[in-house]
């Protein structure tokens, strides 16, 4: 392992070869936006909210699965990328029905922080308003695909930590969606051991607790400390 | 995008959402993973770099200049074959 030596916002900073750009600059304090990343699980690149600019190249990069090299030099901020986050973040409220006043997730919710922080007052695309279904056969948990912005966490975790893999995706475009199994309902899976983890590393309010009412869920993060979402943060 | 090129093959869309749109290419173009996310909004560009008049007259003139459009509330210019896609 050698240490390759990078500037990333014009800050001289330094990660090991095979590390991430995401890593370095978090290691190092600078914030990158993220949605389906969470230390611990493997990135897949999914959500491309956290896309920077690399001198030299014409394309934008995922942080979360970008290598660094020697020299790169990587822009986080600037008014492009912030408008291009902002458009993901409005492409995936629009795309299902996220209502927060009634969800489950209100002020506990990774999607609504990122709305916040990237300034998201409003949509001027149209809302898709699609009729998703809501799975409520599992004894304690529950699954509102309204909310699903198919980050895939919770295929990870149940895969990579659990072992079950008791979640997969189906279908593509706006027509996908989680299924559990080979597309039975949740309560019928006999793969799923009811840990309750893909709940907890949830960043929205898709997956919830039974029992739990609005604005109710609270992440219990301790419960699972080896996965971090935003370092510093409690979920 | 597809909605949008519908508003306006149907004469239906402002000026804003021509920004829209290119605005929405952009970001689909930028942002991708793959290839086919990447040249996905191509046709959008090129029409646009090539036929910006024809895009603006469906929206300032409410005329299809080709032809090829069913234009909304106007029942003029109706031929057969694909709106401009
Ligand atoms: S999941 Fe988050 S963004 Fe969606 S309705 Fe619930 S609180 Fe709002
Ligand atoms: S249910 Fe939650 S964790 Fe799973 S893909 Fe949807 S938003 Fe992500
Ligand atoms: S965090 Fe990098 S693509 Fe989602």
């Amino acid at each position: 392992m050698s240490v390759l030596t990078l500037t990333i916002e014009g800050r001289d900073v330094a990660g090991q070869t095979g590390g991430t750009i995401l890593q370095v600059a978090r290691e190092n304090g600078i914030a990158i936006p993220t949605l389906c990343h969470l230390q611990g699980l493997s990135d897949v690149g999914a959500c491309r909210l956290c896309v920077v600019e690399v001198e030299g190249q014409r394309k934008l990069l995922p942080a979360c699965v970008t290598a660094i090299d020697e020299g790169m030099k990587v822009t986080v901020n600037s008014e492009r990328l912030t408008a291009y986050r902002r458009r993901i973040v409005e492409l995936l409220f629009t795309e299902r029905n996220h209502v927060c006043s009634v969800c489950v997730a209100d002020r506990n919710c990774e999607l609504q922080d990122l709305a916040v922080e990237l300034g998201l007052t409003h949509f001027d695309l149209p809302l898709l308003s699609p009729q998703a279904s809501v799975d409520a056969t599992h004894e304690r948990f529950g699954i509102d695909h309204n909310r699903c912005v198919l980050c895939t966490r919770c295929v990870r975790v149940c895969d990579e930590i659990e072992g079950a893999h008791t979640w997969d995706v189906m279908g593509r475009g706006t027509e996908a969606r989680l299924i559990t199994d080979m597309g039975i309902p949740w309560g019928d899976s006999n793969t799923c051991t009811s840990c309750g983890k893909c709940v907890q590393v949830c960043p929205t309010g898709a997956l919830f607790e039974k029992g739990r009412s609005v604005a109710e869920a609270r992440r219990r993060r301790p419960y699972l400390p080896y996965l971090v979402a935003h370092e510093g943060r409690t979920r | 995008m597809y909605r949008l090129l519908d508003r306006i093959t149907r004469g239906l869309a402002s000026a804003d959402e021509l920004a829209e749109l290119e605005s929405l290419a952009a970001m689909v173009r930028d942002t991708s993973l793959c290839g086919l996310g990447q040249g996905s909004p191509n046709p959008v560009f090129s029409t646009l770099r090539y036929f910006r008049d024809e895009y603006m007259a469906h929206i300032d003139d409410h005329v299809c200049p080709a032809g090829v459009c069913k234009m909304e509330p106007r029942e003029a210019a109706v031929a057969a074959g694909e709106g401009a896609r």
